[in-house]
């Protein structure tokens, strides 16, 4: 029953704007005959007709929602009464946002440089050996895991018992069988943050992967032969030919990732919810927004800060786009 | 002397009938047929479904349709409703603290004076129920607001029997008997706690379930009231020396299972598990009535487990303090049928449906103890009855900035390693930049 009436649903969608482009594009073209001195005014209507059913989806659920943002976080708790900048110098002063910009700005540096890195290298060496493939499919495989899901299985790995205790945590049963102490990795500042971004090292290294795979095929094999007829090393290829072909692509998955990490929410949720100086913005933002009754314009103001952040990654992968398709 | 006999057999047989028809008469309502209800809660699968049950015994009698839908998102999705216009009929609120910053927003409507004066005849310590439902409207007026079902005890300790007689130990009846007892299992090599804190988003909350019970051991009711008010400061002395209490105990090594470090780290889920391992990882584990729900399956209640009253100190003038939690069902309008089902709820048979089910506890006096599914509740049901002093869960009536984000925060800090004042001082300071 109901996955008929959702079927239904779609289906009068599908419908109601297939006549919405037919019926004014046959008006259009009804009365535009008449009249060729309109023939300016039809054109550009036609234009607009075609896009305002996609510019209204985008205004609703983009475009409003950012301008509802902002207005909020110049409100109090329930978004009714003024309170002008005082959110924005709650956050300021807020030991927990610092600790979060500070954990976000490392994620940035470390999480996308050595998701590339990684992935660049062992495209590079996977190509060489006759089981690279398989090895590439080991390491494409995290990608299909969620945040959430990953983040569980490294909690496994991260586990911690007593000293005396069998320890079932990979990481920690490793640690005493060299005849050390076992340490609860998750609760030790500074570093347990390095362990949580290996979680996204671990996933996103795949993406990377993938793609630099494909990229490497693009690179002429002549160019390579020629090189190594004059005597390159392999370490020499790598720097002057493969390195500056695949600029661009380096560029790209960079962003992508790093855009990715600006807004990195579920892994931190999902295994220390920010305790242990582990904060980053997004978990900071879902705190304030939702727990213990909300607070919209607290969250607001955090949510704002994300975008701030994003935008120029965003604007500035937008201008590389470009530049590349002008190419 | 006919005359006596029959004044006396008419007595009897009235006393007889009005008891026994008091206890078995059904519930009858309105005829409200076509009308229908929506209700959002917290209780999810397998709690849901006993409360369905609740559910149907109104809709049979009224002819009525209830909708009731679980989410373990409530706390959000209550927020999200109400500014967005549409919140359900019933909201179901695990937190009062929550309920009355909703109730000040306008979403939540008065109950009104017949739904008071139901609760005031029906439960024990009435008063303070309807004290904990009770908030300031828009305007800033004290209203009642809700109905408290399905309550829990949190002043527990369970144990496994086994283990406390191959040691002989005695359930200690007293704070002194029960430090005294944790010294002796350390001595004897045993591990007295286990103590997790772990809880995904929510984690701390099982040590703020801690302090509570301990502020209600060391000080007074009104100071305990004060704290939560925050009359009395965060970083009061007293505060402070209750949690040097729980640092006594979570913060030795020789105390707890794993030793300080795994406090934090284990998921209280996990943590009573070290009960029943051979040999005990632990003997004692401080928990809500909830928590045998997530012991190892198969145990049998009262043989394999049991629990005794986390006692109160023998030489301080404290009475037994008892620390509990609850649900709170408040309503968004107060039409015919929502007014309809909130009676209902206090008629005992909405309560005896969720009894045989297991899982619940209610402070109503008017229902039948044996229709409890298991005498571990019969039990619970006692302690609650008999409490001199029953105070709610004060992290659940702290503003939610606090009671459920820094107070968690802060005592999951404190396990690993900050000092108490330090601690308290952040929490304080978070209480005034929230306001």
């Amino acid at each position: 029953m109901t996955i008929f009436s959702l079927a239904l649903t779609v289906l009068v969608g599908i419908l109601v704007f297939v006549l919405f482009f037919h019926v004014s594009n046959f008006l259009l073209d009804h009365f535009g005959k008449r009249s060729s001195k309109i023939f300016k005014l039809e054109n550009s209507l036609r234009v607009i007709i075609f896009i305002a059913p996609a510019f209204i989806v985008l205004f609703v659920f983009i475009i409003y929602p950012v301008f509802e943002t902002i207005r909020l976080s110049f409100y109090d708790k329930i978004g009714r009464e003024f309170l002008g900048w005082s959110n924005y110098a709650w956050a300021i002063k807020d030991p927990d946002f610092r600790r979060s910009i500070l954990n976000n700005f490392g994620w940035l540096l470390i999480v996308p440089t050595l998701s590339t890195f990684f992935g660049l290298v062992i495209a590079n060496l996977a190509d060489r050996i006759w089981w690279g493939t398989i090895a590439k499919s080991i390491i494409f495989m995290p990608m299909a895991i969620s945040f959430v899901g990953a983040g569980v299985i490294w909690k496994f790995i991260y586990d911690y018992r007593g000293p005396g205790d069998e320890q079932i945590g990979l990481l920690n049963a490793i640690v005493v069988a060299l005849g050390f102490e076992p340490q609860a990795w998750l609760t030790i500042p500074i570093w347990n943050n390095l362990f949580l971004m290996a979680i996204m090292i671990w996933i996103q290294t795949g993406l990377a992967l993938v793609i630099f795979s494909a990229a490497l095929r693009s690179i002429p094999s002549e160019t390579l032969d020629a090189a190594r007829i004059d005597g390159a090393s392999e370490l020499k290829i790598f720097w002057s030919i493969i390195i500056p072909y695949l600029q661009q692509t380096i560029l790209v998955i960079w962003t992508i990732i790093t855009i990715l990490v600006l807004k990195v929410f579920d892994i931190i949720y999902a295994m220390t919810n920010g305790q242990w100086q582990t904060e980053v913005l997004a978990n900071l933002m879902y705190d304030w927004m939702f727990r213990g009754g909300g607070d919209s314009g607290r969250g607001s103001v955090l949510a704002f800060c994300i975008m701030i952040g994003v935008i120029p990654i965003l604007g500035w992968n937008l201008y590389q786009h470009r530049k590349e398709q002008k190419v | 002397m006919k005359l006596i006999k029959l004044i006396v057999s008419v007595l009897t047989l009235s006393i007889f009938t009005s008891s026994f028809g008091n206890a078995s008469s059904a519930y009858t309502g309105p005829d409200l047929s076509g009308e229908s209800l929506t209700i959002l809660g917290p209780w999810m699968a397998p709690e849901d479904e006993s409360f369905r049950d609740v559910i149907s015994i109104f809709e049979n009698a009224t002819g009525a349709t209830v909708e009731y839908g679980g989410s373990d998102e409530f706390e959000q999705i209550i927020n999200i409703d109400c500014q967005a216009g549409s919140p359900p009929d019933i909201a179901v609120f695990p937190q009062p603290g929550l309920a009355a910053n909703i109730a000040a927003t306008g979403c939540l409507k008065p109950l009104g004076p017949d739904v008071e004066s139901l609760v005031k005849s029906n439960y024990a310590a009435a008063q303070s129920w309807i004290d904990l439902s009770t908030y300031k409207d828009e305007s800033g007026f004290d209203k009642f607001y809700g109905v408290f079902y399905r309550v829990n005890v949190k002043s527990l300790v369970w144990y496994s029997p086994d283990n406390f007689e191959d040691n002989g130990y005695e359930v200690p009846s007293s704070m002194e008997e029960l430090l005294a007892l944790t010294d002796q299992m350390a001595a004897d090599g045993n591990t007295p706690w286990c103590i997790g804190l772990g809880s995904g988003g929510a984690t701390g909350w099982p040590a703020t379930d801690w302090m509570e019970d301990i502020m209600l051991r060391t000080h007074s009711p009104t100071v305990y009231d004060q704290w939560v008010s925050n009359d009395m400061k965060f970083n009061d002395p007293r505060v402070l020396e209750a949690m040097d209490f729980f640092g006594s105990i979570a913060l030795n090594d020789s105390y707890v299972n794993g030793g300080a470090k795994a406090v934090a780290t284990t998921d209280f889920r996990d943590a009573p598990n070290g009960l029943f391992t051979s040999p005990a990882e632990c003997m004692m584990h401080r928990q809500a009535s909830f928590i045998p729900a997530f012991f190892p399956e198969g145990l049998e209640a009262g043989v394999d487990y049991d629990f005794f009253y986390f006692p109160a100190y023998a030489d301080k003038d404290l009475g037994k303090p008892v620390l509990g939690g609850g649900t709170v069902l408040t309503a968004t309008n107060m039409n015919r049928v929502t007014t309809e089902f909130m009676k209902f709820l206090m008629h005992p048979e909405a309560h005896e449906r969720f009894m045989e089910k297991g899982g619940f506890l209610t402070p109503h006096t008017g229902v039948d103890t044996s229709k409890y599914a298991s005498d571990t509740f019969r039990g619970l049901h006692e302690i609650l009855q008999q409490a001199t002093t029953f105070r709610f869960d004060g992290s659940d009536l702290m503003p939610g900035w606090v009671g459920a984000g820094s107070f968690w925060t802060g005592m999951v800090d404190y396990t690993n390693g900050k000092s108490a004042q330090e601690v308290a001082d952040a929490i304080q300071a978070s209480w005034e930049a929230g306001e």
